[in-house]
């Protein structure tokens, strides 16, 4: 892996004071800059298996069980009032998202270059890059996945994901539980021996009281293994909804 | 056979099997909200239809019913990324091919669907030469 240069937190008063200081010298100061190999970069990348082999699947109460299951608001409990399994979008093909994505039964392969980490989820298809650099979202940064942002601290990446748009099954669609672009995902991941974990923290004020965790881990992937695409099929995706008794008419 | 080669056999029948048997667990969704665990369907026959594509593999079977009319039922299967690993592919199931499926039959009035069979080829072998007939039940 390359070496990554330099920006820890503890830098942050320090690098601000340079930049105030170069600019009143008038000095062109490169608007991005990646993070410290002195930091103690964990190493996270390779692929790892996240089937039900080595982790329960999830499920109605996995991730989310007796000790943190979170307390919902009106809002959400209204929305769950509402909700029946075939309005999850995930029957038209529209990929999962954080903090469900983590918890799927798949593989996952991660790849860390100086400047972000890219999360690739052989379930849907799906590509998280989480910037490094100090680049902060847009406006219009607003997407399914949303914008990470991350740094390595302790051994450990860290990482915050905001921007997300608003998802009917976007906290967990086994019970019916939404999300709003208010929705703030933070991960932290670390490796313990063979094992990559994560402890994962949602807080989303327009539907969750407080914030609620869960931590996983998966396991390295066979040798060889290879991500295989999803490609998810629109008709298969739909086939079983009519099999679905609804209670709207 | 040698212990060494019956051990050999043995051991690969059951990673095949136990192989074919998680392979619904990689799932897109729950089968309870459209199949009923309770409501027990046998079905027999020829394939029309073999759609293997994600996020979940379904099988269309022609299906005399008891008053000779033919129905078209639906078989919910696991997920095409995990099933290749275990050897399916699209051909596995070739239209014409007569089968057996028993399993949950769908909640919706009036349909035919199942999900969660055994499922076997007409004379009661599997349907991949050394797998097990029967899938496991869909995580909830």
């Amino acid at each position: 892996m390359q070496p990554v240069s330099k920006l820890t937190r503890s830098n942050k008063g320090r690098t601000a004071c340079a930049v105030v200081l170069a600019l009143a010298m008038g000095v062109t100061i490169p608007p991005l800059s990646a993070q410290s190999v002195d930091s103690h970069i964990p190493d996270l990348a390779g692929i790892w298996d996240g089937r039900p082999s080595v982790r329960p699947v999830n499920g109605e109460s996995v991730p989310w069980g007796e000790d943190n299951f979170p307390v919902l608001n009106e809002r959400a409990v209204a929305y769950q009032q509402v909700w029946e399994e075939i309005m999850a979008p995930k029957y038209d093909c529209q990929p999962a998202s954080s903090p469900a994505i983590q918890y799927d039964p798949y593989h996952m392969s991660v790849t860390q270059w100086p400047d972000r980490v890219m999360f690739r989820y052989e379930k849907d298809d799906q590509l998280r890059t989480v910037w490094l650099d100090g680049r902060e979202p847009s406006s219009t940064d607003f997407s399914i996945q949303g914008f990470s942002v991350g740094y390595y601290e302790d051994g450990a990446l860290l990482v915050t994901t905001t921007h997300f748009v608003f998802d009917i099954a976007g906290f967990d669609d086994y019970n019916g539980i939404p999300s709003s672009p208010q929705k703030v995902v933070t991960e932290r991941y670390w490796r313990d021996g063979a094992e990559l974990r994560v402890t994962l923290t949602v807080e989303d004020p327009m539907f969750l009281r407080g914030p609620v965790s869960y931590t996983t881990r998966w396991l390295p992937a066979a040798e060889g293994y290879r991500l295989a695409p999803y490609d998810c099929d629109p008709e298969s995706s739909r086939a079983s909804v009519r099999f679905f008794p609804s209670k709207y008419k | 056979m040698s212990i060494r080669r019956w051990i050999a056999a043995v051991a690969a029948t059951f990673s095949v099997g136990f192989a074919l048997m998680v392979a619904p667990a990689i799932a897109h969704h729950s089968s309870a909200p459209f199949y009923d665990p309770e409501k027990r369907v046998e079905i027999e026959g020829a394939v029309t239809r073999f759609v293997f594509r994600n996020p979940h593999a379904f099988l269309y079977l022609d299906v005399i019913d008891e008053t000779g009319v033919k129905i078209e039922w639906q078989i919910e299967l696991g997920a095409p990324v995990g099933l290749r690993r275990l050897g399916w592919t699209p051909d596995t199931l070739p239209i014409g091919m007569v089968v057996k499926a028993a399993g949950r039959q769908s909640r919706a009035e009036g349909s035919h669907g199942v999900c969660c069979v055994r499922m076997t080829r007409a004379d009661g072998s599997p349907i991949l030469e050394g797998g097990r007939v029967e899938e496991r039940q869909s995580p909830r």
